[in-house]
């Protein structure tokens, strides 16, 4: 093999590729924009929502109001709800006339006047935010007027209050801010690393096989002096780039949105969340993504250049994604850890193993097992796209 | 100069089962002469060709260019040859000056002689006011100088040209007649197909009827007129397939 040629052929295939308006966005633009996008869109969007939806005054109802005269008239004073009358609750809650109804029991003062425990009920449409919103505010309420009974019960008795409270629980978070960001980004990233990777690759590898094979300039390069070891070599590091690049940036960009997140989030909840990340941790994601990066750009490769066209291409690499998002989404399962076997079961093995890794976890003895077992597949994938090339019927399918 | 021995492929199609795209084609085109081959549509032609800029592989026979065997060499036969057919497409997103010279490079050319070959090629053609214009934004014309810049780049001692002119207008065709009857003058070895007949008696020395993947006859113009007391290659061509 001429490496002189393989590298005219990788540069020549880079500068057609970057020019790709399609390749352009997928490589560059979605990985950049993806992340902020979710991270600040979607949750900033969902934030805002929950937010103006408990600033705003409950729309509810009483029943058996006379039943209750004393909490009734808090619930008018504080503000948080707009009382209106409807006899049948419970329609109107489903009909969304209200967001929720609270029912006194008839002898309800009674009871708590005669120091005994009294019935209410909240009803409420738990399949709906904004009903499920007033249901806890109403909750809310009852608990704080059902302390202040208990408060005065006690003081009538002179009692303590700490006697209720023998033991006083106060759990402790002792995660660092580092390890509760990591366990956040432990369920994200690996399944991204994996998925972008395997995206930012497919544009470049149908346009360099099926693409070619559509605008009739596989037969121009074919009758040129170079081999298709050559050809197929050059092409697979063209993509494999696409690939590289896309995860690349996507770690970086959603690293950013992630440190920014954290920061929005901290201020919001008090709950410290923090990125960083070591650089044996960024090592070994890469010694892991590499091969898999090149078992995907193969792959992909093999597919498109079976294909006629970019849209039968298209067509053959949808279940790919498929395969591949399934495995790749054990990274969010809980408990799923690393085994044996599972250090064999391509896409999955990664998957846990860059999960780990974030989580600070390096078992050596899988990582290395990863590696290689993945090397093995990506160079059979390899060994399959070289010998595509060397098909008459592959290359001349049109 | 190009010689085929029993040149021979066969394709296997699931529906049609057994195709002999070439049977046993033994041919021989020489430097300094235009080699016509005659066929109708699916007669064999650009599978011969194909066959011999190595792109498909023979199931039987061999052939040599330029002394380099088909089957043993076909970096160097590549090499030697210069290929254009209506398949042979360019790079949409490249300039015209950028895919010169990746086939430059491909072929090995030190960077001084690529440099020194496109200004001779585009001068000739007259293509230097859109050598920086990206392919999918060039006139059919235009596009086809380009494509017969990156032929003649490595300057090949011999052409394969696969029905070159069709679909082409007036005009561009006419380029392309003009560069075939240059390159015979420069000596080289052109092997031409065509099923347009008076393309082929205005250009070939030697033209070969290529019917149903064999050659049915190989002889200059005027030998086919004496042999069947016909003048036009039409009248000819018909009566030598026997249609």
């Amino acid at each position: 093999m001429n490496l002189r040629k393989v590298k005219t052929i990788y540069l020549k295939e880079m500068l057609d590729t970057l020019r790709d308006r399609r390749t352009l966005v997928s490589m560059i633009l979605v990985p950049i924009l993806l992340f902020p996008i979710i991270m600040f869109g979607m949750s900033g969007l969902i934030a805002s929502l929950i937010k103006k939806a408990e600033e705003r005054p409950a729309q509810i109802t009483i029943l058996g109001e006379e039943n209750a005269p004393h909490l009734t008239s808090q619930v008018f004073q504080n503000g948080k709800f707009t009382v209106v009358e409807e006899k049948d609750y419970e329609n109107a809650i489903r009909e969304k006339r209200i967001e929720a109804a609270l029912v006194f029991s008839e002898d309800f003062e009674q009871r708590i006047n005669s120091e005994d425990s009294a019935q209410a009920f909240i009803y409420y449409d738990k399949a709906e935010i904004k009903s499920e919103i007033a249901a806890e505010k109403l909750a809310d309420l009852l608990w704080e007027y059902s302390d202040s009974v208990i408060t005065s019960r006690l003081q009538k008795r002179e009692i303590d209050r700490s006697l209720l409270h023998p033991v006083n629980i106060q759990r402790e978070n002792v995660a660092s801010k580092e390890k509760m960001g990591g366990f956040m980004l432990s369920m994200f990233l690996p399944y991204m690393i994996i998925i972008l990777s395997l995206t930012g690759a497919m544009y470049p590898a149908i346009d360099l096989t099926a693409g070619e094979k559509e605008r009739g300039t596989m037969e121009t390069i074919l009758v040129s002096p170079v081999s298709r070891g050559e050809l197929a070599t050059g092409k697979f590091f063209c993509v494999m780039t696409a690939s590289v690049v896309t995860a690349v940036l996507a770690t970086i960009s959603m690293s950013i949105s992630a440190g920014a997140g954290f920061a929005q989030m901290s201020s919001f909840t008090g709950e410290g969340a923090q990125f960083s990340i070591k650089i044996t941790s960024i090592l070994v994601i890469l010694v892991l993504f590499l091969p898999i990066s090149a078992l995907f750009s193969s792959l992909l490769l093999s597919l498109s250049l079976f294909a006629k066209s970019y849209k039968e291409a298209q067509s053959y690499i949808t279940p790919l994604m498929i395969v591949v998002i399934m495995p790749a989404m054990i990274s969010f399962m809980p408990g799923v850890e690393l085994n044996w076997g599972l250090a064999f079961v391509p896409i999955i093995n990664v998957s846990l193993a860059l999960k780990e890794v974030l989580l600070g976890t390096y078992n050596w003895e899988f990582i290395g097992l990863i590696f290689v077992s993945t090397i093995l597949y990506a160079s059979f994938s390899i060994f399959v796209t070289r010998k595509l090339f060397e098909k008459e019927h592959v290359l001349f399918r049109t | 100069m190009i010689k085929t021995s029993s040149l021979t492929k066969i394709f296997q199609d699931k529906k049609r089962g057994k195709i002999i795209a070439v049977n046993d084609v033994s041919i021989e085109c020489r430097p300094g002469r235009i080699f016509g081959l005659l066929g109708l549509n699916g007669a064999g032609k650009t599978t011969l060709m194909r066959l011999l800029s190595t792109s498909l592989k023979p199931t039987s026979g061999t052939a040599e260019v330029n002394g380099n065997d088909i089957l043993i060499q076909p970096e160097q036969v590549k090499a030697n040859i210069g290929f254009l057919s209506g398949d042979t497409g360019l790079y949409p997103r490249l300039t015209a000056e950028e895919i010169v010279r990746y086939f430059a490079r491909l072929n090995g050319m030190e960077e001084q002689k690529i440099d020194e070959r496109i200004k001779e090629i585009f001068d000739r053609f007259d293509m230097n006011g859109f050598k920086d214009r990206k392919i999918d934004k060039l006139s059919q014309g235009m596009k086809q100088k380009v494509s017969i810049a990156r032929t003649i780049v490595q300057d090949p001692d011999v052409l394969i040209l696969d029905e070159p002119t069709l679909g082409l207008d007036v005009i561009t065709s006419r380029n392309i007649i003009e560069f075939i009857k240059d390159s015979k003058q420069k000596g080289k070895c052109v092997m031409f197909s065509t099923h347009i007949m008076h393309e082929a008696e205005k250009l070939c020395d030697d033209i070969a009827i290529i019917h149903q993947g064999e050659i049915l006859d190989v002889a200059t113009l005027e030998e086919y007129r004496k042999k069947t007391n016909l003048t036009d290659l039409d009248n000819i061509f018909v009566k030598i397939i026997g249609e």
